[in-house]
């Protein structure tokens, strides 16, 4: 009894080493990302066109959630076992591509006669170079613009920021005014609409570049916090909440009571990315995109895309440089950011495309991605970011909550620990 | 080695314990103790992923001479200590008298009251974060009818902790309670017959049978609470991130933010290495202390 039990499960284990094998012979490699249900099914639908076009290579897709995805990707850096390819997010770009963890890719690059960086964003090839080297392909690229409710707009009888764009009055004191108009209270006097609300950051950004100011100075050596300019920028986000009153305060915005696919809100500021979200979730109002007003020095927004890596001891970088290449080639760009409109494109031939630049969905004013990606300023992303921004915010929060009014206040403090931050030597 | 021998060594009961305890024992050796010493070694290194360079006991010194966020968080988790813990325990034992009572459908209340902390910690500081929305909030609305202002729980540093301590009670009829009410049960009828008999009082018999016997339970209790309070971590990550400025910023959140935001594997772990001595003074404290007033049953003094 005992031999035939025994007879029956070699013969499993011998089936099972028998089954085919579709990656058999063939250069294996991995690729790991994470994102939304919705970009996962599109990166797994890419992965299975790379394996069809290319039979000498098998892909295997590696999803991880999102909240895990950082923490996972440095432990298989610091391991040595990291997948082929991997995309990281950009606001951890600096930091590992620091730790050495990251290959050159100048070389590979240069080898490739189908590569050529002036196809893409000057800012996209930015991104991913450290010292005049490239150490990353860039995805997901994109900008910040302002997301607004025509619906209220029109209801309110006020002018279509769009139009006063195009006029080029589309300053800070409109965008003011429309968000106070665009604020309502209900009849027990709480408040029932915001006409804006104050993004997360770094998304409030632009409004310190309107007024000239930026968080650090050009070496990164010291903060530009207490700089008049960006006191003035921190100023002028402050009183959105709590001298025009047209921002919901953090408790009033808790809990997300004030979206904008509620329309409770009449604009919002956020990615290029929020496209798809919004295009599936707003449903009883129109909307459109506009850029970011002109302020006294300047209307740029920021832009930021995230990278495409190949770690250091890949053990095919020619494979995995060929996958990289396809993931951000003019076809799969077609797919992922004309058809889904998930970001931005980083090559310019497509951003120009009339495929692109013709939509007949909302935001029917797409070219305004396109102008806000050609102004766009570049976030001062290094090693220490997430360093310093977390000691940058922690004292913002007490301009943001109200317990302080006055910027420059907030700013001194928040220069001062974020300069001590800098001048210390890293890694304590 | 002979059959003999080897029979004897088979018939021990030392040997058919420990391999019962294998698998725990296998485990306790790879996962933590292991775990435990590299984390020692690490925290006398300055460490960031990639480059390693010993420092000795400099990770030590600047926490304590040149971090200021350590000592808050340290504070912060102190007072959350302080505040939970006593409360908690107080509070599992309110809980698990009266579920102690003799009345219809006991069973069916004591398995509602356990239901809280079968929810997962995540989804449960998501409900939190709507029990405190300050202008929707259950909590809130609770103040206005009692004609209280309204307050900004999570948003205004002054409360924020305080709402982490008021969330913490949520979960006290959970094990500590089943605990508490394990050892009611394990408290002979006997003695309350006597004293009843004595002429004793309801208060009475609970300070003079009810307590003493519960000692060692609520001991027990107070060491585990302990521990667990200066571990909290998920609600905090999960509903503030540690905020406004730093006020809910709890001890295992910075050693996390230290390891994984911004890789300094030394400090965070020289900063464990910190926490597990001070867990191990407060638990010795509490040992030493507990001679006074926990009793054993049995025990000859």
């Amino acid at each position: 009894m005992k031999k035939s039990w025994i007879g029956i499960i070699s013969l499993g284990v011998f089936a099972c080493s028998c089954s085919p094998d579709p990656a058999n012979s063939k250069i294996r490699i991995r690729y790991m990302a994470w994102g939304n249900p919705e970009q996962m099914a599109l990166e797994e639908q890419l992965c299975e066109q790379f394996n069809d076009a290319n039979p000498d290579i098998y892909v295997k897709f590696l999803k991880v959630p999102g909240t895990a995805y950082a923490n996972k990707s440095v432990v298989m850096l610091a391991s040595d076992t990291a997948p082929d390819v991997m995309r990281v997010d950009h606001y951890n770009f600096a930091n590992l591509q620091k730790k050495d963890f990251f290959m050159d890719l100048t070389d590979l690059a240069k080898s490739d006669p189908g590569w050529k960086k002036e196809d893409f964003f000057p800012q996209t090839i930015d991104e991913g170079m450290v010292n005049g080297r490239l150490f990353g392909l860039n995805v997901l690229f994109g900008g910040t613009v302002i997301y607004y409710n025509k619906t209220l707009i029109l209801r309110a009888g006020i002018e279509d920021p769009y139009a006063l764009w195009q006029r080029k009055q589309w300053t800070y004191d409109k965008f003011v005014e429309t968000a106070v108009t665009l604020t309502k209270k209900d009849s027990q006097g709480r408040y029932s609409q915001f006409g804006v609300s104050i993004p997360t950051f770094p998304s409030w950004t632009p409004f310190l570049f309107g007024f000239g100011g930026d968080f650090l100075n050009e070496d990164h050596t010291a903060s530009r916090l207490s700089d008049p300019k960006t006191v003035a920028g921190l100023q002028f986000i402050a009183d959105l909440r709590y001298k025009h009153v047209c921002a919901p305060t953090p408790a009033q915005g808790a809990n997300s009571a004030f979206t904008f696919e509620s329309g409770k809100l009449g604009m919002t500021i956020d990615w290029m990315g929020m496209t798809p979200r919004y295009r599936k979730a707003v449903k009883d109002f129109d909307w459109d995109v506009v850029p970011m007003p002109t302020g006294p020095v300047s209307g740029e927004t920021i832009v930021k895309g995230n990278q495409l890596v190949i770690p250091k001891h890949c053990k095919n970088p020619a494979a995995a440089w060929r996958f990289a290449r396809f993931i951000t080639s003019e076809k799969t760009e077609q797919l992922l950011y004309v058809k889904n409109r998930r970001c931005f494109p980083t090559r310019k031939s497509v951003a120009n495309s009339p495929a692109f630049l013709d939509s007949t969905l909302a935001p029917t004013q797409i070219h305004i991605f396109l102008d806000a990606v050609k102004g766009g300023k570049q976030l001062p992303i290094d090693d220490r970011w997430s360093e310093w921004t977390t000691t940058m915010n922690n004292e913002l929060d007490n301009l943001w909550s109200g317990k302080e009014r006055d910027a420059k206040v907030v700013a001194e403090r928040a220069a001062k620990a974020v300069d001590k931050v800098l001048t210390e030597e890293p890694g304590w | 080695m002979s059959k003999r021998s080897r029979r004897r060594w088979v018939d021990r009961q030392e040997f058919w314990g420990f391999l019962f305890i294998c698998p725990w024992l296998i485990g306790f050796l790879i996962f933590t103790l292991g775990p435990m010493i590299s984390s020692f070694v690490l925290s006398l290194y300055k460490y960031d992923l990639a480059n390693a360079k010993f420092v000795g006991g400099e990770n030590y010194r600047r926490l304590f001479t040149q971090d200021p966020l350590f000592w808050k968080s340290l504070k912060n988790t102190v007072l959350y200590a302080v505040l939970t813990v006593p409360l908690g325990v107080l509070g599992s034992l309110l809980i698990a008298m009266l579920l102690n009572q003799p009345v219809k459908g006991v069973r069916l209340y004591r398995t509602l009251f356990y239901l809280p902390s079968m929810v997962p910690a995540v989804a449960s500081a998501l409900v939190w974060q709507w029990v405190f929305n300050a202008d929707n909030g259950i909590l809130n609305q609770g103040l206005a009818f009692l004609g209280l202002p309204n307050i900004e729980w999570l948003q205004n540093e002054k409360y924020t902790l305080f709402a982490f301590v008021l969330m913490s009670l949520w979960g006290i009829g959970g094990q500590r309670m089943i605990i508490f009410l394990a050892g009611l049960q394990g408290i002979s009828e006997s003695y309350y017959e006597a004293a009843r008999l004595d002429g004793a009082g309801t208060w009475s018999q609970f300070r003079h049978i009810t307590l003493p016997c519960l000692s060692p339970v609520m001991f027990f209790n107070m060491v585990l609470g302990l521990v667990g309070a200066f571990q909290v971590f998920t609600s905090a990550y999960i509903m503030t991130s540690g905020g406004p400025n730093n006020a809910s910023l709890f001890y295992s959140l910075y050693i996390f933010r230290n390891a994984f935001e911004y890789f300094k594997m030394g400090k965070a772990s020289a900063m464990a290495w910190i926490l597990f001595a001070i867990l191990l003074i407060f638990t010795l404290i509490q040992f030493a202390v507990s001679k006074r007033w926990v009793h054993y049953e049995g025990e000859s003094k």
